[in-house]
């Protein structure tokens, strides 16, 4: 009994890290300073899977389960654009923004989104079952 | 009074009565855990279910050895987050990390679904410990009522 929430648990963690890097690249889409204001523009980032949750409470959920490995960062995920009216614009009038594409972003979301549903009805399946294991040794 | 001992201590009661001892007390403690999660620089606690699991394992080997199984108390060993009160009973002192490794802006390591998931488990422990409970002592109540 104890445990039996491990999977899915690490499932919607894992889904919801993900959602937050997606956020994350979404909000940055335009930025091309770091957080010290210097010229530095956004990489889009991206959670890493892999199979296993070290951070589970009991044997069985650390065998099984999801967690993120890291944070991915896209070191060529910058394009140039045409501004020269920026200060931080090169010989040709160009700077570097991040290469983002909101849409790939969107679609990401909803896939992260209906990921953490899904481990959401895993877990409510889970509840269910041991309820009704319940009935019959009670 | 040993008579009574007997009957409290037949079967698997001990043991289900300290599954819902440690299942009630998690239980407070991510409530606790849940009313701290906006808490700055509160950091969430948790302890170990198999921790807890391993003690009540070799108690109940333990009672087997000296008893046979079928009754008497259950002699279990203190572990660094089990305790005994000075009463005896069972009480636990947490010291497991019970959130994510990634500490938030106002320094405190929640992890919400963490938190649901100890929530869920430790209420589920708990009513089917005092279901079995209910039922091992109907059929005690039975036992009695059909001798008076």
């Amino acid at each position: 009994m104890w445990g039996m929430l491990d999977i899915p648990t690490s499932g919607m963690i894992a889904q919801r890290t993900r959602l937050e890097a997606i956020a994350s690249n979404v909000a940055n889409q335009n930025a091309i300073l770091d957080a010290d204001g210097n010229y530095s523009p956004y990489k889009r980032r991206a959670a890493e899977f892999a199979a296993g949750d070290p951070s589970a409470g009991t044997e069985a959920g650390r065998k099984m389960g999801v967690h993120v490995a890291s944070i991915w960062i896209d070191e060529n995920a910058v394009r140039a654009k045409w501004d020269p009216s920026s200060p931080f614009a090169d010989a040709n009038g160009n700077i570097m923004v991040p290469d983002i594409d909101p849409i790939a972003e969107q679609v990401n979301a909803m896939a992260a989104a209906r990921g953490y549903e899904a481990n959401v009805a895993a877990a409510e399946a889970l509840k269910a079952t041991m309820a009704q294991a319940l009935r019959l040794l009670a | 009074m040993t008579m009574i001992n007997q009957l409290t201590n037949a079967g698997a009661l001990p043991a289900l009565e300290m599954t819902m001892r440690f299942a009630a007390q998690r239980q407070r403690l991510a409530a606790h855990n849940i009313a701290n999660i906006e808490t700055p620089n509160f950091i969430q606690k948790d302890v170990s279910v198999e921790g807890f699991q391993a003690m009540l394992d070799e108690a109940v080997r333990e009672r087997r050895g000296r008893t046979g199984g079928m009754h008497g108390a259950l002699a279990w060993e203190e572990t660094n987050e089990i305790r005994a009160t000075e009463s005896g009973r069972m009480t636990i002192v947490p010291s497991s990390s019970a959130g994510s490794g990634v500490l938030t802006h106002d320094r405190n390591n929640r992890d919400l679904e963490r938190l649901m998931q100890t929530l869920a488990e430790s209420t589920s422990a708990f009513r089917t410990a005092a279901d079995l409970y209910r039922s091992q002592s109907m059929i005690l109540q039975m036992a009695i009522s059909e001798r008076v």
